[in-house]
Formats: C-alpha cells, sequence, structure tokens
C-alpha cells in the first residue's frame, strides 16, 4: 500500500513536470511583424511602399504635416512664429538665431533618413520577392514609388544642409562601419536623386480610383525638372516641364479655391498631394489650426504659424486677386456667440475646413505638394533664364495669373527685362504657393545677398550667408566621426 | 521564577506523604505568559517531551493550555512561542494549573527570515536580509504595502510616483544599477516573483512578514533578476494546533494637502497681465487689460486649488478568521479599503479575499494553498491637472454667469476649466486579480524533501472614460468615450528538492536543487468612439457615437526557464559557507544570449559561538561577521527588443486607408543580460542578551554590460538601439541600531534607527561617448562619466538684466531682442552669448546624501506610542510645476514670486519681468533642496483591560489614533518633497506636478473575539 501511494506521487510529480515543460525561449511576437516574415509577396510589396508614404505625415509634427513651416519656413520673410509657438527652438529659427543643436532641425533630418530608411528597405526587399509571388509591372512600381519618394527628400535634405550621407540600402548591422556613414557631396546627391526620378519616370501617368494619390510619372518628371531648375540646368528644367505640359494629364483649375477644396482633390491639377483626413482615424492637416485664430470664441485656434506683416506679401496682392481671400482672411465670426472679430492680422485660411468647426486639427484639405501651377512657372522661369522672356515664358505665367483673376503681364508689363521677367515670375511663386513649403527654397535660389536684404527688409536683420543652409544636426557629428559641419556653421 | 520554585517544592513535599495512585491518564493545566508584562502569550505550543504519544497543545486567548498524556509523573514539558525563548518545565503533579512565565528572546540570530526558496535563522545567514518591522507599518494610511516601506529598513528608498489613491512609488534597493533598465526590486508574493506592480490591489493586511533581500548572497539565487533586491513578502496563515481566532480591524481618517503653492490672486493676476501687455505694446498704455479701478473691484479671484481639493475621508475593514489543528492550519480574511482622494471625484476602493491553507496529510506528503482574489476601482484624476489648476487665471470663474462651465482658461495659452474637467470628465480604472499558488512537499526519505509548486497571477483591468461634450476637454470631439482592456496572465511552476544533512554532529548541510519556469502573457485592446448626440450613455454605447476612432489591440509573451541550486554548510556553528547558482534562460534576449549564469558565495563567522569569546559573552552576546560575493542580473528591458520586428502605420489613398509595414529596429542577436557584481561585508552585533542590536554593512555594486538604448546616427533611419553598453557602480555604507531602552513591566521603550549612504557613479558609456543628454521642453539630464545617475542639466541664472545693461549684457539673456527686466545665464561654453542650447551644465543632482529614519515605541500601562521619523538628506528636486509658474506672460496665473518681479520701479536682480513671451528656460532657479526631514507617523494606542472586554464579551479591544506625515520639515517649494515623476533612473527627481501625497489622521480599532 506504502509503496503504491509512493509510486502514485511519483507518478503526478513527474505528470506535473511533463505538463508544465512548456516555456518557451525562442520569441515570436504575436501583434507584431519580424522583417524574416515579411516581403514575401506583391501584397507585403505594396505595404512596404505604403509605409514610406506614411512616412511623409506620420502624426505629431512631422516633415510635411507642419515641420516644414516650423523647422523651414519661419526661416524666410513671410513667415514668424506665432503667439502660441512655445518652443524655443521654433522661436530661434523665427529670428534666424538657431544653432547645430535646434530640435526642430534635427527632426527634419532625422524624419528624411527615417523616410529614406523604409525607402531602401522597400527598394532592397521588393526586389527579392519571389516572380511567382509578385507581377513584374507591380515590382517595379511599387519600388519606383519607393524610388520617388526616396529622391522626394534627398531633394529636400540637400537643399537644406548641402551635402549629406547617401545611404541606398538599409542598415541591418550595428557595426560602425555601416552606422558611420559618409557625406556625399551635393553633385552626387543630385546625380542620385536625378537617376531615382528617370526610373520613377516609368510610374504609370494615371491610376486607377483606389490608388489616386500615389506618386505618378508626371509627378516624376515635375519634381525632375524642379531638381535642375535648383541646379540651373535651364534646358532640362524646361524640357521636363514642357513634356508635362504636352502630356496633357494635368491643367489648372478654373478657380483657385479648388485646389484647397476637399471635393477636388488630387485631380485636375493636383500632381502630387500630401493627403489629409480628419475624423477618419488619420490625420488632420495640422497646418489648419495652427494659423486659426484664438480670439474669436469657439475656434480654438493655436495660432503658431503668423504671417510675418513685415514681409509685405499681403500687401503685394491686387485686391481682385482670388488668392487674396482664398490664402488668408481678416476677421471672423464666432460660431459659437455670434460676434465678430476683427482680427488684429490676416491669418492663412486656405486650410480651415468648414466641416470641423472648432476642430482644426481635424481639417481634411490636403497638402497640395505639387501642382500644375508650379510646373507653369517653373516652364517660365527655365525659358525666361535661356531665351529672356519669350511670348512662351509670358504665356506660363499669366496662365496662372489669369486664373488667378490679375492682368496677364503680357497686358500690362509686356516688355520686362530678363531680371524683371525673373522677379514677376518669383513674384507669382510667392503668391500661388503661399504656406505651401516653397518660400525658404525659392528665396535661397536667388543667392545670398537677396535672401539677406529680403529677410532683413523684413524685420529679420540676423539673416546672414550661413543661413542658406541648415547646420548639420550637432548630434549627428557627434556620433559619427566621419559627419563634418557645414564649412559656414562650424563655431555657430 | 521563584514562585515556581516555591511550588515544586511543595509540590515534591506534597508527593512524599500522599501515594500517587496510577491513573490512566493524567491531564495538565496550565497557563503561559511574558515574564514582564504577566499578559497572557496566546499560541505558545506546549508539548510532553518525555511523551512522544502525545499530543501538544496551543495556549488559548487567556493564555491557558490543556494536555494529557498516558506517562506517569514527573513529566517534562517544553513550552515554545515566536519571539520567546523556549523552556524546560518539569512538572511532578497536576493538583495545581502551572504558571509558566516566557523570557522574550532578543537575541537576532534566533530571528528566522524567509529567503530565496526557504527560510533561515538570521544567525545562520551569510547574506544581507533586513526584516521590515510590520508594527510601523499597520497605521500608516497606504493603499499598498510597499508605499509604507519607506524608512522601514536601512539601504531602501522609497518615493511616490502619485499621491493619487491606489498609486505607485519608485523603490531602490542600494542605489540605481540601471540607466534605461528597471531599477524596481522583484517581488515574491508567497513565493510567486512578480515584477512591475503597484501592489494597491493586495491589502496591506494580509502581511506577515517583509524581507528585503540586498546582497548578492541573498538575491542571486533570483538570478536575472535579482540585481535590483528581491523583496519578499509572506501573507498571514494559522499556526497548527491554534484555536480559532476572529479578528478586526478597522479604521476611519480624513486626509488634506500638506500645504497649497502660492500664486496670485486675482488683482495681482490682473496687475501681471497689464505688465505683460505694456511690455509688448507700451504705446497702448499701461491698463490694456483692466484699469486700476477695475483691478481694485476684483478681489481675490477664484482659488483653484481650493475649489479642487479637499479634506477626503479614507476607511479600512479587515476581518480574518485563522486557526488550526493537529494537521490543518488556515488564514481567511477579507477586506475592504476605501479612499477618496484629495482632489475631488477622484478615489480608490478595494475588496480583497485571501485563504492560507497549510495541510499534513501524513507524515511524508503535505499540501498548501495560498488564494488571493481581489478587485480593485479607481476613479482617475485627468491627466496634468495639477498643472492646469495652479495656471489657470484667478479673474477666470468656474462657472459663467448663466451657470454653465466656463470653457477654459479665456488667454491665449488655452487649456480647459480644469474643475469642470475634474467634475465632469470620467476615467476609471476596474481590476480584477487572482493570485493562487498550490504545492505539495513530500518527504521521499527523511530530511530529503520535493515540493512542487503550481501559481498563477491574473490580473484584468479595464479603463472606461467619458469625456462630455459640453466642456472643453469634449468640445472639439463632441463627446468623446474609450474604452480599453488589458489582460495579463502568468504561470509559475516550481520544482525544488532540499536535503538536511548533519555529518559526524558539527558538520551541517542543507542542499536545494530546482527547475523553475515562468511565463508571462499580455493581451491588451482599446476602442473609442466620438461626437455623440447625448452625453448620456457615457461610454456604455460606443456605436453611438458616430466617429470611430482607431482600435488597437495587442500581445506579448516572455518566458523565464532556470536551473538552480544551493549549499548551506556550516561548522559548529561557528563557520558558515553557503554557494548558490542559477542558470536563466529568457525570451527576451538575442538568440546569442539566451542564458546567463549567476553564481554567489557568502561564508560568515559567528564569533560569539568561538570558546576564546566566552568571557565577553556577558556583554556582547552576539557577534557576526559576514563577507558575500556574487553576479546577478536584470532583464527588464521589455519584449522582443532583440528582433528586427516591423510595425504598422497607415496612409490614405483615394480618402481609404491603405496599410503599411516598415523596419522598427536593426536586430540584434548579441542582446543579454545587465550584469551586477556585487561584494558586501557586514557585522550584526547583539549587546546585552540581544537588548542592542547593530548591523553595519558595506557593499560595492558593479554593473555591466548596461542595457542602454544606444544612440545611433539618426542617417541609419533609427534613434537608438538597445545594447549592452557600459557600467554604473554603487557603493554604500548601512547602519542599523535596535534598542531596548526599557522593558519594565509597567513602562517599555525601544528604538530602531537607520542610516543609509548610497554613492552611484557611472563608470562606462561604451562606444567613446563620455556623456548623453535626455531633454525636452520642461527637462534635462546628462548622464556623464564620473557622475552620478540623475544629473538635472540647464543654464545657470546669473541675475537679471537692469536699465543701462542692454548692449553689454543683452546677449546673456538668450533673447532676439533682449529688454531690462530679462533673465541673465552665465555664458558656459565661453562664447560670448547665451544659448539655451549650448550654455548648459550640471545644476543639480536627484540621488540623496542619506535616508535615515528613527522609530520610538513606548508602552505606558495599557498605553502604547510609536513615532517614526524619516528623512532623506542632500538630494535635488526639479520644480517643474514652478517652472511653468515662473511664465510672467499674463497668459496664465503665476507664481507668488511674480510680485517681486522686476518692472520699471523694482529693479529686482532675482525674478524677471512680464512679458508676454518669455521662453521656458531649464534653469537651476528651479532646482531645489529636496532635503527633508518628517514624522511619517504618530500612533497612540490603548488596549482595554479584562474588566472591560470580559464586559463586552470579546478577548481583547485596542484602539488607536494616528497621524500620517503631520509634520515636514523641508525648504522645497512644491507640493511635497517626496515625489518623482517616474521610475525612470534617468530623470529621478522630476516634480511634473504629479498628485500631491496627503497627510491623514486616522482613528482604528482592533478587537479580537
Amino acid at each position: 500500500m506504502k509503496i503504491y501511494k509512493i509510486l502514485n506521487n511519483t507518478a503526478a510529480v513527474l505528470a506535473a513536470l511533463a505538463i508544465a515543460s512548456c516555456a518557451e525561449l525562442e520569441e515570436k511576437p504575436e501583434s507584431s511583424m519580424v522583417s524574416q516574415q515579411f516581403y514575401n509577396t506583391e501584397a507585403d510589396a505594396v505595404a512596404a511602399v505604403n509605409a514610406v508614404y506614411a512616412d511623409l505625415n506620420p502624426s505629431g509634427q512631422s516633415i510635411y504635416n507642419s515641420l516644414f513651416q516650423i523647422g523651414v519656413e519661419m526661416a524666410t520673410d513671410d513667415y514668424m512664429a506665432g503667439p502660441r509657438a512655445r518652443n524655443a527652438h521654433v522661436r530661434a529659427i523665427s529670428s534666424l538665431i538657431h544653432d547645430p543643436s535646434n530640435d526642430r532641425m534635427q527632426e527634419l533630418w532625422r524624419q528624411s533618413y527615417a523616410l529614406i530608411k523604409d525607402a531602401n528597405a522597400a527598394i532592397d526587399h521588393i526586389a527579392e520577392i519571389p516572380a511567382t509571388n509578385i507581377s513584374e509591372e507591380k515590382r517595379q512600381r511599387t519600388i519606383n514609388e519607393a524610388k520617388f519618394l526616396r529622391a522626394l527628400n534627398y531633394f529636400n535634405l540637400v537643399r537644406w544642409f548641402g551635402d549629406v550621407p547617401l545611404v541606398l540600402h538599409e542598415i541591418s548591422t550595428l557595426d560602425a562601419g555601416h552606422l558611420n556613414v559618409v557625406q556625399a557631396t551635393e553633385a552626387e546627391v543630385y546625380a542620385q536623386i536625378e537617376q531615382d526620378l528617370k526610373d520613377a519616370e516609368n510610374l504609370p501617368s494615371v491610376y486607377t480610383a483606389s490608388d489616386l494619390g500615389r506618386a505618378t510619372s508626371g509627378a516624376a518628371k515635375t519634381v525632375l525638372s524642379k531638381v535642375y531648375l535648383t541646379q540651373k540646368k535651364w534646358e532640362q528644367a524646361a524640357q521636363k516641364a514642357k513634356e508635362v505640359i504636352d502630356e496633357g494629364n494635368y491643367r489648372l483649375f478654373d478657380d483657385y479655391a479648388d485646389v484647397f477644396s476637399v471635393d477636388k482633390e488630387n485631380t485636375v491639377e493636383h500632381i502630387f498631394s500630401i493627403q489629409f483626413k480628419g475624423n477618419a482615424n488619420f490625420r488632420g492637416n495640422s497646418l489648419a489650426s495652427r494659423s486659426a485664430p484664438y480670439e474669436p470664441e469657439g475656434v480654438n485656434g493655436d495660432y503658431a504659424d503668423e504671417l510675418n506683416v513685415a514681409g509685405g506679401l499681403f500687401q503685394s496682392y491686387r485686391l481682385e486677386d482670388r488668392r487674396l481671400e482664398v490664402n488668408f482672411i481678416t476677421q471672423m465670426v464666432s460660431p459659437v456667440n455670434g460676434k465678430l472679430y476683427v482680427l488684429s492680422e490676416p491669418h492663412f485660411y486656405m486650410y480651415y475646413d468648414h466641416s470641423v468647426v472648432g476642430a482644426q486639427g481635424q481639417s481634411s484639405i490636403n497638402l497640395p505638394l505639387i501642382r500644375y501651377a508650379e510646373v507653369l512657372l517653373i516652364y517660365a522661369e527655365a525659358l525666361n533664364e535661356i531665351e529672356g522672356p519669350s511670348a512662351v515664358a509670358y504665356d506660363a505665367v499669366d496662365q496662372v495669373r489669369r486664373r488667378a483673376g490679375i492682368p496677364a503681364l503680357a497686358e500690362i508689363e509686356p516688355s520686362l527685362s530678363q531680371e524683371a521677367f525673373r522677379d514677376s515670375v518669383f513674384e507669382e511663386r510667392r503668391k500661388e504657393f503661399v504656406y505651401q513649403y516653397h518660400r525658404w527654397f525659392d528665396l535661397v535660389r536667388r543667392g545670398a545677398d537677396y535672401y539677406i536684404k529680403t529677410l532683413t527688409a523684413a524685420g529679420k536683420p540676423n539673416a546672414a550667408p550661413r543661413h542658406l543652409h541648415f547646420p548639420i544636426p550637432q548630434r549627428e557629428i557627434d556620433l559619427n566621426p566621419n559627419l563634418k559641419q557645414n564649412p559656414d556653421w562650424v563655431n555657430y | 521564577m521563584k514562585k515556581t520554585l516555591q511550588q515544586i517544592l511543595l509540590q515534591a513535599l506534597f508527593m512524599l506523604v500522599t501515594v500517587a495512585s496510577a491513573t490512566a491518564q493524567n491531564v495538565i493545566t496550565g497557563r503561559v505568559t511574558d515574564a514582564v508584562s504577566g499578559d497572557p502569550l496566546i499560541g505558545a505550543y506546549v508539548i510532553v517531551k518525555t511523551d512522544k504519544e502525545a499530543e501538544g497543545a496551543s495556549t488559548d486567548l487567556e493564555g491557558k493550555f490543556t494536555l494529557s498524556t498516558k506517562k506517569e509523573f514527573p513529566l517534562a514539558l517544553h513550552i515554545e512561542f515566536v519571539g520567546y525563548r523556549g523552556v524546560d518545565v518539569d512538572v511532578y503533579d497536576n493538583s495545581d494549573a502551572i504558571e509558566i512565565q516566557l523570557q522574550e528572546n532578543y537575541r537576532f540570530i534566533d530571528e528566522v527570515v524567509v529567503v530565496g526558496y526557504g527560510q533561515q535563522k538570521k544567525g545562520d545567514l551569510t547574506g544581507a536580509v533586513s526584516s521590515v518591522k510590520l508594527g510601523q507599518m499597520k497605521s500608516i494610511t497606504a493603499s499598498s504595502f510597499n508605499s509604507a516601506l519607506a524608512g522601514s529598513v536601512a539601504g531602501v528608498q522609497v518615493t511616490p510616483t502619485s499621491g493619487a489613491p491606489g498609486g505607485g512609488v519608485s523603490i531602490r534597493v542600494r542605489g540605481s544599477s540601471s540607466v534605461q533598465g528597471g531599477n524596481e526590486p522583484l517581488y515574491v508574493i508567497d513565493g510567486f516573483p512578480v515584477y512591475g506592480e503597484t501592489f494597491s490591489q493586495l491589502n496591506p493586511g494580509d502581511i506577515e512578514s517583509i524581507n528585503i533581500l540586498k546582497d548578492a548572497s541573498a538575491t542571486a539565487i533570483y538570478g536575472s533578476r535579482g540585481a535590483n533586491g528581491v523583496v519578499i513578502v509572506t501573507t498571514k496563515n494559522g499556526s497548527f494546533n491554534q484555536k480559532t481566532q476572529v479578528v478586526y480591524d478597522g479604521s476611519i481618517g480624513v486626509q488634506n494637502l500638506r500645504k497649497k503653492i502660492d500664486v496670485l490672486n486675482a488683482r495681482e493676476f490682473a496687475q501681471l497681465r497689464n505688465d505683460a501687455l505694456y511690455d509688448t505694446n507700451p504705446s497702448l498704455g499701461k491698463y490694456q487689460y483692466l484699469s486700476q479701478s477695475e483691478i481694485d473691484a476684483l478681489g481675490e479671484g477664484t482659488d483653484w486649488q481650493d475649489a479642487a481639493f479637499r479634506s477626503a475621508r479614507v476607511t479600512s475593514h479587515q476581518l480574518t478568521v485563522s486557526g488550526g489543528g493537529s494537521n490543518v492550519r488556515y488564514s481567511i480574511s477579507g477586506s475592504y479599503f476605501d479612499q477618496d482622494g484629495i482632489i475631488r471625484n477622484t478615489g480608490f476602493s478595494r475588496f480583497t479575499t485571501r485563504a492560507n491553507l497549510d495541510i499534513k496529510l501524513n507524515n511524508k506528503l503535505r499540501l498548501g494553498l495560498s488564494f488571493n482574489g481581489n478587485k480593485t476601482d479607481t476613479d482617475n484624476a485627468p491627466s496634468g491637472i495639477i498643472s492646469s489648476l495652479l495656471l489657470m487665471p484667478p479673474t477666470a470663474t468656474i462657472y459663467e454667469a448663466d451657470g454653465s462651465y466656463t470653457l477654459r482658461n479665456p488667454f491665449e495659452n488655452v487649456f480647459a476649466n480644469p474643475i469642470a474637467s475634474i467634475n465632469e470628465r470620467i476615467d476609471k480604472t476596474r481590476r480584477y486579480y487572482v493570485l493562487a499558488n498550490a504545492f505539495a512537499e513530500w518527504e521521499i526519505i527523511k530530511n530529503l524533501r520535493l515540493k512542487v509548486a503550481f501559481g498563477a497571477n491574473i490580473s484584468n483591468s479595464k479603463n472606461k472614460s467619458y469625456v462630455p461634450s459640453y466642456i472643453y476637454d469634449g468640445a472639439s470631439s463632441n463627446g468623446s468615450a474609450s474604452i480599453s482592456s488589458s489582460d495579463a496572465y502568468s504561470w509559475l511552476n516550481e520544482n525544488t528538492l532540499t536535503y538536511d544533512l548533519r555529518v559526524k554532529r558539527h558538520h551541517s548541510f542543507n542542499f536545494l536543487l530546482g527547475y523553475t519556469q515562468q511565463v508571462n502573457i499580455n493581451e491588451s485592446f482599446g476602442a473609442g468612439s466620438n461626437d455623440y448626440v447625448t452625453d448620456d450613455l457615457l461610454y456604455n454605447n460606443l456605436a453611438s457615437g458616430s466617429v470611430i476612432t482607431t482600435p488597437s489591440s495587442s500581445a506579448s509573451k516572455h518566458a523565464l526557464i532556470s536551473y538552480l541550486g544551493r549549499v548551506n554548510y556550516n561548522f559548529r556553528e561557528r563557520y558558515y559557507l553557503s554557494a548558490s547558482l542559477r542558470t536563466d534562460g529568457s525570451s527576451r534576449f538575442g538568440s546569442d544570449k539566451k542564458w546567463g549564469v549567476f553564481p554567489s558565495v557568502g561564508a560568515s563567522w559567528n564569533v560569539a559561538n568561538e570558546k576564546f569569546f566566552k568571557p565577553y559573552t556577558k556583554i556582547v552576546s552576539d557577534l557576526k561577521a559576514r563577507i558575500s560575493y556574487g553576479v546577478t542580473g536584470n532583464q527588464e528591458i521589455g519584449n522582443y527588443q532583440s528582433l528586427s520586428t516591423l510595425s504598422s502605420s497607415r496612409y490614405l489613398f483615394n480618402e481609404e486607408t491603405a496599410i503599411g509595414f516598415r523596419p522598427d529596429r536593426i536586430s540584434n542577436a548579441e542582446l543579454g543580460w545587465e550584469t551586477t557584481h556585487q561584494y558586501d561585508a557586514g557585522i550584526d552585533a547583539g549587546l546585552f542578551g540581544g537588548r542592542l542590536n547593530i548591523s553595519l554593512d558595506y557593499y560595492y555594486k558593479k554593473t555591466e554590460d548596461l542595457l542602454l538604448d544606444v544612440a545611433i546616427p539618426w542617417t541609419s533611419g533609427y534613434s537608438s538601439s538597445l545594447q549592452n553598453y557600459g557600467s554604473v557602480s554603487n557603493k554604500g555604507f548601512e547602519f542599523t541600531v535596535s534598542s531596548k531602552n526599557f522593558t519594565g513591566k509597567k513602562f517599555s521603550w525601544d528604538t530602531q534607527f537607520n542610516i543609509s549612504f548610497n554613492r552611484n557613479k557611472v563608470l562606462e558609456l561604451g562606444g567613446g561617448v563620455d556623456s548623453y543628454i535626455t531633454s525636452n521642453m520642461s527637462y534635462a539630464y546628462i548622464v556623464k562619466v564620473g557622475e552620478p545617475l540623475g544629473l538635472f542639466y540647464g543654464a545657470v541664472v546669473d541675475g537679471v538684466l537692469q536699465e543701462g545693461e542692454v548692449e553689454t549684457k543683452g546677449k546673456y539673456t538668450g533673447q532676439g531682442t533682449p529688454k531690462p527686466g530679462d533673465l541673465l545665464y552665465k555664458d558656459i561654453d565661453g562664447d560670448g552669448t547665451f544659448v539655451s542650447a549650448s550654455d548648459r551644465t550640471i545644476i543639480g543632482k536627484a540621488q540623496p546624501d542619506f535616508l535615515f529614519s528613527l522609530t520610538n515605541n513606548f508602552t505606558y500601562a495599557n498605553f502604547d506610542l510609536s513615532i517614526f521619523l524619516h528623512g532623506v538628506v542632500g538630494n535635488e528636486l526639479h520644480n517643474g510645476t514652478k517652472q511653468s509658474l515662473e511664465l510672467f506672460s499674463g497668459q496664465q496665473n503665476a507664481d507668488g514670486t511674480a510680485r517681486d518681479r522686476w518692472t520699471e520701479t523694482n529693479a529686482s536682480n532675482t525674478v524677471p519681468r512680464a512679458k508676454l513671451d518669455p521662453a521656458p528656460v531649464v534653469s537651476n532657479r528651479f532646482i531645489e533642496d529636496g532635503t527633508f526631514v518628517r514624522i511619517k507617523n504618530i500612533t497612540l494606542g490603548y488596549t482595554f483591560g479584562k474588566r472591560i472586554t470580559s464586559l463586552l464579551g470579546i478577548n481583547s479591544l485596542r484602539v488607536y489614533a494616528s497621524a500620517t506625515n503631520p509634520i515636514t520639515w523641508t525648504s522645497y517649494s512644491g507640493f511635497d518633497p517626496e515625489v518623482t515623476s517616474g521610475n525612470n533612473t534617468a530623470q529621478q527627481g522630476y516634480d511634473s506636478g504629479i498628485y500631491p501625497v496627503a497627510k491623514s489622521y486616522n482613528f482604528g480599532v482592533n478587537i479580537k473575539f
């Protein structure tokens, strides 16, 4: 009996041990993917490239959702840090006293390379998907979409920072050899941008409805023409712009207001837009709330992005200019108490979404980053540089002016000098693309003297030649011994 | 004793004249009392040494016992009672009840402490283990036992991370050894290891003992989880052969805010706003906000603190039934705890049930069960509420004239009316918690025991929140509801084999071998919706919100498999040796580093047992020296950190969501443990028969292979990568004294004192990095080689810019256009200007120089008094609340210092001027001395005498009144100096405006039936 009992006990204990020994040390994350199990199918390829688009405006202050404004455009004549922009770093950029530790600029760098990382991962891995799992057409399309987005970001980086590291493959090991990259020259970076965009020219020129918003061949060509323009490769810039014009896939909206109409997103004039949609488990365009006033009861604006009145932009519009009332508001009726509030200064108004009064953070209005109006203005500018203000150049600018409801240049200033015409094109760009992330690039393209003169006149006397670039983030210099600060920024 | 001798003589005489007739059964009755107080000792165990067959007996509530034996007189009895010296008594007849008096045992070496996978006498330990004196904890109003540990033992620092009811604490045992990994100790509740809990779900009243394992000799048996110390909690159980005892504990109390923050009243604020507006636009005059006559008519305005804080009630009830027979012992308890928060509409309540059961099935087999099932409900305070309470202008009112809530701060700095948020936002968390552990212990052969234990820890918590549309917080979403739930489940299996062996009388061994495994599984989900037609349904009908917010869910799992072994050896109870080894395999680490080995050795020498020491034992009754070395680990980094995981993101095509997947992390197969090497040397001494006990420890801990989120160049696409890099050391000194000053019958007084010093230093950060900074807009810390962790980093204030100094000193203001009244800062990098990013230096340290506590217990007749004093000295705090209150923008309320601000007529050199646009600069101005000494607790009790209790038909009755945190000496200007905003080591000592710790007064009663 006793022996039986002991045996019984032993058996029970052993059984217990056997049942229990199921703890496992290999990790298999239940709610996230591991890279080894991904990049196998066409759906994976599309998801991989979708993630790169998502890097354009992830939640929080992201490159194309306000960071461009806060970290770049503040350093121009047209914008300044508003009363509710509390961040000292933002205020520093606005008054041009920023240094290499400026956190907004560091964010631009960080987020750009995060996007490039995802583009590189997509390009590397989509190429490895077995042919049985993906059509060649889809493979090329998704790779080229990623290349377009990578080029778009390198184009930003090279203009902001000058010589930057050119990372073209996913970094997947932690050794210093892989992490401590070296800078490429501006010329090398531009060469890569051109190459990526040339590949991206093979993208579809139009998409079926469900893919509306993806990068098109036209988008690649437009960015490429701007890349040429920025490098003063006037002939090639004009040629690419003309290709877009001649292909006829895009034209101007009849009404400038349609540029910011939710109903007309990704159509007609829009070549490539940053997508927003409020209250839809996605993101609103935060420029709407950043520019909205806080005084009128019920608007709940942030007013962190302010028009720099001293820059004279508002006054420079003709009164009949349709863009004036689309881009600005000067008085507002409170949605709560019905009182009329006269605003102390004009506020940007194009992103104000009337479907979300009081919660402009949820504005669904896209950021129209690349549109046909710019193709026309690039064409006009390039032609003017090649052959002076020709009739074709005049016509290109005047298409934009006529749409805005103001007299054509050909009518009022028919015989401008090359220089005066150049000024007119830039002036048109300024009015057409206000609060759309263009101003800083346009000022810098005209050189240090012009930049300093313009900013000084606009009440920003701290502008200096070094401001044609942003400093390489101090953190990167500290971490990566191979990186060198932009010579203009050494000792700042 | 004399009495007993007399009795014995009398009894012996009586025996001589009377011929004792042999009877079948001898029944002995007696009473066991305390030799000093004469109080009956309840539960003392009496056996007949000369009769192995007879059953032992426990004393009842009057200290009485009854024994029967078939053996004849004279009989030898042995009486034992925990905390008393056991005695042998010879009994010659049973004509009278015998009176037995026990002497309290003060000798520490006989104290039994619970250690990892077993228990030991304190005299046998080679490691540093501190036992918490539960007495002083009992009357502290604390919702969790660990928050009451402050000051309890040397070397343990306890800081609340929130003063909210049910709020958490941060505990450091012998300093911080990890920079980014967890630094909290491992808790072992009735044998079940638990990490990362607030423990507000457990009833502190259920706890029998808390032992804190500090050195590696004690903690290495917990291997990869031992580096931060181990807190072993044992809950109450009954005793074998104990009569059923029913105990009721109840208390009621009131809690209050310790102090208010001095902010401006309405008149002062209006003047500030006028000044700020004038500063921006002087052409519009000095009264742009309100005219002088309007200001004069304002009065005090709204005191937002008074509106939010209240005297809050706390009640507690507990009923415990415990007892045992010869083969079974048990304890069953139920409790209810209900605490209102000192902020309105916040609170915490808890129901607990516990059953502990221990059964001897036969001589070989023992079964045990410990079961704990609890429910807690928390009403959470809105996040950031303290900050908005302080910043809300006093000129604003809580309600509009029509009775509706004022929506928000009427000025530029827009935030919601805090009282509306407190009153109307609903944020409730309900948690169900089960901790159950069952074991079977089988003595295979004599002294060889196999113990198999299974346990489960189930925690289900659900959060429900609703923000109504009629307050500012919910206006833009038009009502916002969300529900989230998290399920945590952990199972444990422990199999241990122990063997006790004595060789040749003087060599005694104790062996332990074990195999354990523990798996933790977590799942969570959340859902919500906005835009409600009605606010009436709250969160109970998410489908009635027209805008659905993104639902979320996640799941994760981690596992630990361990093999462990330990040998304890002693020779003649003089020389002790102990060695342990644990091998842990954790799922959390890289494929190349799954397994870690954690050995320890310890030795001690019981000097007092040496022959040569005999002459001194009159004075030094016990003397013991200890030394140990061991290796422990830390694995608190979260799950899946070594894998190259992908995360999902969303974009929009044709206005529809498209899902993307992107790489999250560079994989690191080399990711391994943090390894802590700890050396400890200690001396324990007992003087005058243990009336004075002293314990002294010195330790050195070096932690290597820190789990550091090493910054990597952003050009990789990532910001950081978790790697094993660098090392940190802690060394320190701990001193504990306890003394029985008086042990008289009527009056007794004892004192406990402990003090501990810890010095922490970063030795290496790896990758050639000398320091790194973590900062955001509100705070900055630097981790620097050669310095301790927790250094505040920022600008140094250097006066205020005065009239006429703009040209010379304006560049030290950090302002584009400096004006008199701006703060001046030191130009630390010497480049001729002040830039907030580059002109920073170390401005303070969050780690204290030392901690101490002093407890005095007095009894006088039926009264008892206990005074518990605790102090933390030499640390600094970053007063984040004050930092935001010193932005004199006139857009929000300001600190009282604003009264002395720089104006054209008041050339202050410390307080800046009012201006609309002040830039927040982290500076030494907001680093304050965090030193405090406080009376943590005073308790005065009265135990009613027999006459009253028998009249009431109960066994004992004690009532007490206690005060928690009644008096505090500190120069800290925030709500309370016991504060930290998080558990993160590199960010300790930052007061971001956490829910303030309250002071409280309690009245309680303890009744034994």
